[in-house]
């Protein structure tokens, strides 16, 4: 495999002080490779949203490291992590996150404007960006005026806006009905297929979870089990939680050392 | 994020709660007004006076009068009676008048060249060459270097010459100041046991009122002006005192000499002025006024940049989520913190804009009507009361910009404060 574009070691988020406080990851420690796609699943509470934060450097880790291309961004400055977030990493955020006052062109373009690319050029390629989710039509209604399934892909696309390399979604098919949400799953998949992106998932949604190279099995702050390779999600119903035994036709790999460095 | 993106993005922020800016900046614009009325009025009467005082640059005479007692007021009861000091005061000391020694001593100190002096002159009316007698008293002869005139000139000071004020025209029975030029008056004086002696004068001049208050009655020339004192002294008993109101010393080469002058001058007891020092003194009342007023007008400015600082703190609040947005994706704090106080500039801008816009607006027209020949103050000659002062309104702009833009940090640092996962959580 490819090296690791991120990697985590014995992750611990503590939320709170005193006798309030609860440990939302327990020590976490595990890679994604470059151009693969990564699904973070368990039930809810489990912290996955919390991971999938510390991963994007939206937030910082009680203990432990985030690392990106072998270096942990604790040792970065505040304006290097911003910059990061805007031009190597891409979101797709579980609420839509869309200004309402805004039009669908100037909401996707937004990471651009934050970027300092001028307005024709934002105008440019944001309408490429929508053009690839066959959005381009919409491109001057305001975002309020979408249906939830075109809010989303409006999503997709401001996160797709700046070519990022790591491209991470929350829940991205949590509000759609299955039509839609296949609609967007296959345009995530695609773009990691196709254009080499990392793809990084949080979702409860089985179908999609199954369509990933990798899948991350969360319970209690801590990653329970991980299941490699694509599975034919026709032929499997079964919910993927963590922690039950799953079929037995499913490869099962232990390979982390989960909960001895937990902080508990 | 590109400036000119973070000033349209400001723009169209403060445009999206329209009344609530709305209100914000008509707290400023008063602020802006009020402060734009006062320095224009500042700056209005300073033009005027300089305009009417700006001719006599080349003026280089200094204005002698008897020096003020320093300690008058400061004095505690009546001071006792001392014999001897009583006759060492000169006659003019502390009757406000000069005697003849102080002209002489005038006279023999160093650079003074030549010395009018300015005596005390009553008439008792004057006559139209026509008939029709009027009541008049004389303004200073040595004012004549102040009038502003609506035809002819000052009166040669040691002709029998005279001038009138513009609204005196009547008695010739005429519009047109051009055609008293040359005609007769007849200055009527008393002497000291209630005769009165005739005195024919040419009319040279017709004066405007000015703001220092000369032209308002005639100017005699300086001869005049003594041919009547003295009959004023026919028949008076006894020896009578040379007194003068004050006089003129002219300086060569005032420039260099001013200084040494007027020092001379108070060692003597006597206090000198320039014409420049009387323009001075008068400008520094105005100033005061006029920063008193801005004092006020600043009071305001204050009450409304805590609008200001309180629109920002709801503005922030209610857009917290797109904050939090903004920094997900990657803006910086200094971004954020620059985008809420440009929202803030953007306040003030308009707020000033339209402030000094209405205030130069009230200031000029008032001041065309009040001032129009007709008006209420159309009397005085050249008067403006609102004055353009490109400094002072750019200043005034600068400084209300600067006051927002202060008023911002706070709400503006909330901004940027703001951590990103906790805004996009928020409700
Ligand atoms: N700011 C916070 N303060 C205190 N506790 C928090 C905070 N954020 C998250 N938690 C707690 O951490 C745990 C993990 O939260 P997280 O959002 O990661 O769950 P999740 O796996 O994404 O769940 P879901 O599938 O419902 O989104 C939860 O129990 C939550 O209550
Ligand atoms: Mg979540």
């Amino acid at each position: 495999m490819s090296t690791p574009v991120l990697e985590t070691e014995n992750l611990v988020k503590v939320y709170g002080r005193g006798p309030a406080q609860f440990h939302a990851l327990k020590g976490l420690t595990f890679e994604i490779h470059r151009g693969e796609s990564v699904a973070i699943v368990g039930k809810s509470g489990s912290g996955k949203s919390t991971l999938m934060h510390l991963l994007a450097l939206l937030d910082e880790p009680t203990s432990g490291v985030v690392a990106l291309d072998g270096r942990p961004v604790s040792k970065l400055k505040p304006k290097t992590v911003s910059a990061l977030r805007n031009e190597t990493f891409g979101f797709v955020f579980q609420q839509f996150f869309l200004n309402p006052n805004q039009t669908v062109l100037e909401n996707v373009t937004l990471p651009l404007k934050i970027a300092g690319v001028s307005k024709s050029e934002r105008d440019k390629r944001g309408m490429d960006a929508l053009e690839q989710l066959k959005m381009a039509d919409k491109a001057k209604n305001k975002a309020t005026d979408l249906s939830g399934g075109q809010k989303q892909r409006v999503c997709i696309a401001r996160a797709l806006i700046n070519n990022p390399e790591v491209l991470f979604a929350d829940e991205p098919t949590g509000n759609l009905d299955s039509a839609t949400s296949e609609t967007v799953e296959d345009i995530l998949l695609n773009l990691q297929r196709d254009h080499g992106i990392t793809l990084v998932v949080v979702t409860h949604d089985e179908d999609l979870a199954s369509k990933c190279q990798r899948r991350l099995i969360m319970q209690d702050g801590e990653i329970v089990d991980e299941q490699v390779g694509v599975k034919d999600s026709a032929s499997h119903k079964a919910p993927v939680t963590a922690g039950h035994s799953g079929p037995a036709t499913r490869r099962r790999r232990r390979i982390l050392p989960f909960g001895k460095g937990a902080a508990r | 994020m590109k400036s000119l993106d973070v000033t349209k993005s400001a723009l169209s922020n403060t445009l999206r709660s329209k009344l609530r800016t709305a209100l914000t900046v008509i707290a400023i614009v008063i602020g802006a007004f009020t402060l734009t009325l006062t320095s224009g009025l500042g700056a209005g009467i300073n033009q005027t006076v300089d305009r009417i005082f700006g001719g006599f640059g080349e003026d280089d005479a200094i204005y002698v009068v008897p020096q003020v007692e320093a300690d008058a007021q400061e004095q505690d009861g009546p001071a006792e009676y001392d014999p001897d000091a009583g006759a060492e005061v000169d006659s003019g000391f502390g009757t406000g008048m000069l005697s003849a020694e102080d002209v002489e001593t005038i006279e023999g100190l160093d650079h003074v060249v030549g010395v009018d002096t300015e005596v005390a002159a009553q008439i008792e009316y004057v006559e139209a060459p026509e008939g029709g007698q009027y009541q008049a008293q004389f303004d200073f002869a040595l004012n004549d270097v102040l009038a502003e005139f609506a035809a002819g000139g000052a009166p040669d000071r040691s002709a029998m010459e005279i001038t009138i004020p513009e609204d005196w025209l009547e008695i010739y029975g005429t519009d047109n100041p051009d055609e008293v030029l040359g005609e007769t008056l007849i200055v009527a004086a008393p002497n000291a046991v209630g005769q009165t002696s005739d005195v024919e004068v040419e009319v040279v001049g017709v004066t405007q009122g000015t703001l220092a208050g000369v032209g308002f009655t005639p100017i005699p020339s300086v001869a005049l002006a003594e041919e009547v004192a003295d009959i004023n002294a026919e028949g008076f008993e006894g020896q009578m005192p040379e007194a003068y109101i004050m006089a003129s010393a002219e300086i060569e080469n005032l420039e260099q000499n001013e200084e040494a002058v007027k020092e001379a001058l108070a060692d003597e007891g006597l206090w000198g002025l320039t014409v420049e020092d009387q323009i001075a003194m008068f400008e520094a009342v105005i100033d005061a006024i006029t920063w008193i007023l801005s004092g006020f007008a600043l009071i305001a400015l204050l009450a409304a940049s805590f609008g200001i600082v309180n629109t920002l703190l709801m503005s922030v609040q209610e857009r917290t989520r797109e904050i939090g947005l903004m920094k997900a994706l990657g803006m910086s704090r200094a971004k954020v913190f620059s985008l809420f106080s440009m929202e803030a500039v953007m306040i003030g801008i308009m707020g000033s804009v339209v402030g000094i816009g209405l205030g130069l607006a009230t200031g000029f027209v008032t001041d065309g009507f009040l001032t129009a020949e007709d008006g209420p103050l159309g009397g005085f000659a050249e008067l403006s009361l609102f004055g353009l002062d490109p400094l002072a309104i750019g200043g005034i702009f600068l400084l209300i910009i600067l006051i927002a833009f202060l008023a911002g940090t706070l709400p503006a640092a909330r901004a940027a404060k703001k951590d990103p996962i906790e805004a996009l959580r928020y409700e």
